[in-house]
């Protein structure tokens, strides 16, 4: 091979240099962040002159940042849900499906995740505003279920491409009908990827800022909006507190989905 | 005359221009193990798969008991079938698959016990009922699968090629198990398989398919003894086919000419043959001897390579005209005197158990 790391020489420790450099580059802003949150400072100065958990009070008892995160939640929640369940209908069709224009559908569904955040966001919401769902709760789930889409398709489908379909004819010879079949045992054994869908497109939606900028009205607005929001009026530790909960809730994600997928598949 | 239990009707199907079954008819008594044997692409699945309803045929009937199955979804069917693939459900435990078409079909609890443990009985793996398959040699898996095709009593067992992700020993072990389980059980079986030596060891009856229809249906001794074709006689067990005249036939036997010259005289004659007509003589390998007999047509050979086998010798052997035969007699016959002793040698065979094809 051109590049065989064992042969790299010196070039090794540049090269370990170079992804620690990467590494701290995308983690440090996080890390400060979460420092600062706990910082005493009232300016976010670092490093901090002392420690404390006021900033967190602070958060707990505004009632708009509760109401943010619960918006928030609430939203990914149903995002996620609905963006399994139409996942799921749709990698049948992409997966077992024979029809033309089937990898035209599939590129089509997958779009979201490579059109620019803004371009779709400007067109939801243009949209949205002449059928009067800008600013609604409605018109937020579906946004952020059509972003979330493609991150429900994609390990959906992974998913019952690796089922053998045969499985499925047994349960049918064995009496099931087909929808039994699907239901009691398709399903279950792809339950690695629905699950990792929800988690992602939760996710999806949980982060997402842009288009909640759109969408969002002073009366709703999820917890990315809010902290952006709060950023620009004043540069106060609560956000920096807010920001870690986010952080913190996702990273609590990603271990419990680790840690099920090790489990599940056994 | 009784119904037959099962009655496949002229089933046909066709994949666009393609033919992939012509018209098959079998009728099948009830509890009899019948095979459907030939290569790959020759009808045999695609005829299973048209009974399973998996496939529906393009003309034709399928009859359980003079009612057709053809109307009947699959899974109302109440067949039994058992996959090439592994298919055992990779959520359930062992003793949940083998409930789960009991399940199905919403039996009382205390049947379903009842059965499952008798089930797992059968297929001797009542000590793997909690194991989940993903912890089960494929063999064991497949022993589950058939647990499970057989536990709500299906009047037909179904098994396209079953042990073929098996090894050979592996294989062997299970065929002696399903032989054991059809007696124990009756149930009718239709078994697909490419294997010859498989067909022969599990089956009442065999159907050769070629090319989308049945060559031959008859018993394992009926295909070896009486092949209908030479394609039977080339698929079932080995033979040799040497070039041969047609000379003439009288009483039932037949002359012929082979390309080194020599006449092979009392052929049984199953095909009619013009006279000059190009034919080919199969002798099975095990029918040589390298010893006279009386009575016993000779072929002049020179000995190409030998081997000892413990209980058969392999013999090649080369005719004048270049044609190479395949010889195993017993070895207690004597050795045939190496490469030194090659020219000039003889082998012999009984022409009544040679047969004569058209070319």
């Amino acid at each position: 091979m051109l590049l065989d790391y064992d042969r790299l020489g010196w070039l090794r420790a540049a090269l370990a240099g170079f992804t620690a450099l990467v590494a701290a580059f995308l983690l440090l802003p996080v890390v400060f962040i979460v420092l600062l949150s706990f910082g005493s400072s009232r300016w976010l100065a670092f490093p901090p002159p002392g420690w404390t958990l006021k900033w967190y009070q602070e958060l707990l008892a505004d009632p708009a940042w509760i109401d943010a995160a619960l918006t928030s939640a609430k939203i990914a929640a149903m995002a996620a849900i609905l963006a399994v369940l139409i996942g799921l209908l749709a990698s049948f069709s992409l997966v077992r499906g024979e029809f033309r224009g089937r990898q035209l559908l599939r590129g089509l569904l997958l779009t979201p995740m490579v059109l620019p955040v803004v371009v779709f966001a400007i067109a939801i919401y243009a949209f949205f505003l002449r059928i009067g769902l800008a600013g609604t709760t409605t018109g937020f789930v579906i946004a952020h279920t059509i972003l979330a889409l493609p991150f429900a398709i994609i390990p959906i489908a992974t998913a019952l491409e690796g089922f053998d379909k045969s499985i499925e004819d047994a349960a049918i010879v064995c009496g099931a009908s087909p929808l039994q079949a699907r239901l009691r045992i398709t399903l279950p054994s792809i339950r690695i990827g629905i699950f990792s869908a929800a988690i992602f497109s939760f996710l999806a939606s949980w982060d997402e800022v842009v288009v909640a900028i759109f969408m969002a009205s002073p009366t709703l607005q999820t917890l990315p909006v809010k902290i952006w929001g709060s950023l620009r009026a004043d540069l106060s530790p609560v956000v920096a507190a807010a920001s870690s909960l986010l952080v913190g809730l996702t990273l609590a994600l990603m271990i419990v989905t680790a840690l099920l997928r090790r489990r599940l598949s056994r | 005359m009784t119904l037959p239990f099962l009655s496949i009707r002229a089933v046909r199907k066709a994949f666009g221009a393609f033919v992939a079954v012509h018209d098959v008819t079998i009728d099948v008594p009830k509890g009899e193990f019948l095979t459907f044997l030939g290569p790959s692409g020759s009808g045999k699945s695609t005829t299973l798969y048209a009974i399973a309803g998996f496939q529906d045929p393009t003309s034709g009937d399928v009859l359980l008991e003079d009612k057709s199955l053809l109307l009947v979804p699959s899974h109302r069917r109440n067949i039994g079938m058992v996959f090439q693939r592994y298919t055992l459900f990779p959520h359930l435990s062992v003793a949940e698959n083998v409930a789960f078409p009991l399940r199905v079909r919403r039996r009382p609890d205390a049947e379903v016990k009842r059965k499952v443990a008798d089930m797992l009985a059968l297929v001797r793996l009542e000590k793997f009922a909690d194991r989940y398959p993903g912890a089960l040699s494929g063999g064991q898996q497949q022993r589950v699968a058939l647990a499970r095709a057989l536990a709500y009593d299906p009047p037909i067992l179904l098994m396209d090629e079953p042990l073929s992700a098996l090894d050979k020993k592996l294989r062997q072990e299970i065929q002696t198990e399903i032989r054991r389980i059809h007696r124990e059980t009756g149930v009718t079986i239709l078994y697909v398989t490419h294997d010859q030596e498989e067909a022969l060891h599990l089956s009442d009856r065999i159907a050769l398919f070629k090319e989308g229809r049945i060559e031959q249906i008859g018993t394992g001794e009926d295909l070896y003894l009486r092949p209908a074709s030479e394609f039977v006689a080339g698929f079932i067990g080995n033979s040799n086919f040497l070039p041969a005249e047609h000379l003439e036939t009288e009483n039932g036997t037949a002359k012929v000419r082979l390309a080194d010259g020599s006449i092979i005289k009392g052929v049984k004659a199953t095909h009619a043959l013009g006279r000059g007509q190009k034919a080919r003589l199969m002798v099975r390998p095990e029918a040589f001897r390298l010893t006279p007999v009386p009575g016993n047509a000779s072929l002049a050979v020179e000995i190409v390579d030998t081997a000892f086998f413990g209980d058969r010798r392999r013999v090649v052997a080369r005719t004048g005209s270049g044609d190479e035969i395949d010889v195993r007699p017993t070895s207690d016959t004597a050795e045939p005197g190496g490469a030194d002793a090659a020219s000039g040698r003889q082998i012999f065979f009984d022409p009544a158990t040679a047969f004569l094809f058209p070319a």
